[in-house]
């Protein structure tokens, strides 16, 4: 079974809730693991994520036709690599309404590529109310909640449903005010940290390694998902299965 | 046998985008199934036929042997498109008047729709009236074309209600406006809108057209047609419907 080549979204329709921060946390992580990666930077105002990584992210304004052409013949172009896409919350509305006019996510099915929304949950009602309406308007989109613990220590999950079972909730854990300031600094490499700062484990090396944990369950979740979805099965939920051992 | 049916596309006022909707239909019908063959009368150069040629013929509407051309062949296809030049609408309408064309509507032997593509002024309003005399047994639709960017600014509420009082039976059809990059690109690829969605070249052969752009036609074509579905188009030509009576969707991809 040929796996289709994963597209990340890392959106929210509101700033500041830590959406570069995980668009960067991924390109880290399927970096560490040399996987083909390209990145697209949706803050035409300041694209801090393609400043971070000038030969992998690319900057995108779709604010005009030929920036949405740039941005969406790319992604369905690629079913090589992974791709990753910080949606800046100026271009959210229009990113969206473009997608479900063109019908990119059947279209990206059928060119074997999957997209998938990490969408950052908040206590704003608007936040949800968003969520649900982005899922009314993109019905075959697979949703994947996260919980930013920086921006919220709480809010009603249920808000935030995932679009199966094997996309459940995926959790960013709170730094300390300190070690956030310290990669919160434009040059700051998660790769580098981890390479350089070897010998005892620090506070960002325990949150770097159980956020990487976070990405590899959800990539199998959604491996085994889509295994148990061609064998006609339910899909197992391995985050149980993990907690029950 | 079906009735054979004559849809004349026209305005008395140029740029008012008779010809797009006129390829409209054309991939309305060829995605029906139903035989159709249209007549451009922009002579001696026509646009629809740079885009539709193995289905469309260059005529002067106005000249006795090329109104043989379209008239006396009528039951060579179910439907005949005629595109009709700017000026040319109530020209060619008592020309079918004349020719007794309007006398066989009026006992059931055709079928006659008349799409009237609307401009911004208030001369399209009077061109309205001007009609009513031609098209008592045709179905006539109004069309509110804004793929220009139209904004119909000089029609007030009432101007508008009592122009359209005079046609009772008219229907309005509004074309949503296309993404002008999509429309230039189809323009230069002188392919019908169907053709460019299905990302095909003037001859079938495999194209390379932007995924975005034939996104954009796609979804405007299909809310266009979703238009010529809610007037029962379709039914009016008297074609068989589709199976299930289902609408049919723009489909195409490479």
């Amino acid at each position: 079974m040929t796996q289709p080549a994963p597209l990340y979204i890392v959106a929210s329709p509101r700033p500041r809730v830590g959406k570069t921060l995980m668009a960067q946390l991924l390109i880290e992580f399927f970096r560490a693991g040399d996987r083909p990666l390209v990145g697209y930077d949706l803050n035409p105002r300041e694209p801090s994520l393609a400043g971070r990584f000038p030969h992998l992210v690319w900057p995108v304004d779709i604010g005009e036709t030929r920036g949405q052409m740039e941005l969406f013949d790319q992604l369905i172009a690629d079913n090589a690599s992974t791709q990753i896409v910080d949606l800046g919350y100026g271009a959210f509305d229009q990113f969206f309404a473009v997608m479900g006019e063109i019908d990119f996510v059947r279209e990206a099915r059928h060119r074997l590529i999957e997209p998938i929304v990490l969408f950052i949950a908040d206590p704003a009602p608007a936040t949800a109310r968003s969520y649900t309406g982005l899922r009314c308007q993109l019905p075959a989109m697979t949703f994947v909640p996260v919980h930013n613990e920086a921006v919220s220590i709480m809010f009603a999950k249920e808000d935030f449903p995932a679009t199966r079972a094997e996309c459940s909730m995926i959790r960013i854990p709170r730094l300390s005010p300190i070690v956030r300031g310290v990669i919160d600094r434009p040059n700051f490499s998660f790769a580098t940290y981890r390479t350089t700062q070897a010998g005892r484990p620090t506070e960002i090396h325990q949150w770097i390694a159980e956020i990487f944990t976070e990405f590899r369950e959800l990539e199998l979740r959604l491996l085994i998902g889509r295994l148990a979805s061609s064998l006609g099965g339910a899909p197992a939920n391995t985050r149980e299965f993990r907690r029950e051992r | 046998m079906t009735k054979p049916t004559v849809v004349v596309v026209g305005a008395d006022k140029g740029g008012v985008g008779k010809t797009t909707v006129a390829r409209t239909l054309l991939d309305y019908f060829t995605a029906h199934h139903v035989p159709t063959r249209a007549f451009d009368t922009e002579s001696p150069k026509g646009t629809l036929k740079r885009f539709h040629p193995d289905i469309s013929d260059v005529v002067d509407v106005t000249a006795v042997p090329d109104q043989m051309r379209i008239f006396d062949t009528l039951s060579d296809a179910s439907v005949t498109v005629i595109d009709v030049r700017a000026g040319l609408l109530s020209p060619t309408l008592r020309s079918l008047r004349d020719i007794g064309f309007l006398d066989a509507v009026k006992k059931g032997q055709l079928t006659f729709v008349v799409f009237h593509i609307l401009g911004s002024s208030i001369t399209s309003l009077n061109e309205i009236e001007e009609m009513a005399a031609f098209i008592g047994d045709a179905s006539y639709f109004l069309v509110k074309n804004f793929i220009n960017n139209t904004s119909f600014f000089e029609w007030d509420q009432a101007t508008h209600a009592s122009y359209f009082k005079k046609q009772k039976d008219a229907v309005v059809i509004t074309i949503p406006k296309l993404n002008e990059m999509a429309f230039e690109q189809v323009e230069l690829a002188s392919v019908p809108f169907l053709t460019f969605v299905a990302n095909k070249g003037p001859k079938g052969e495999s194209a390379n057209y932007s995924f975005v752009l034939r996104g954009y036609v796609r979804h405007w074509l299909g809310n266009v047609w979703g238009e010529y579905d809610r007037v029962k188009l379709n039914e009016l030509v008297a074609s068989a419907p589709p199976a299930g009576g289902a609408r049919v969707q723009v489909v195409g991809r490479s």
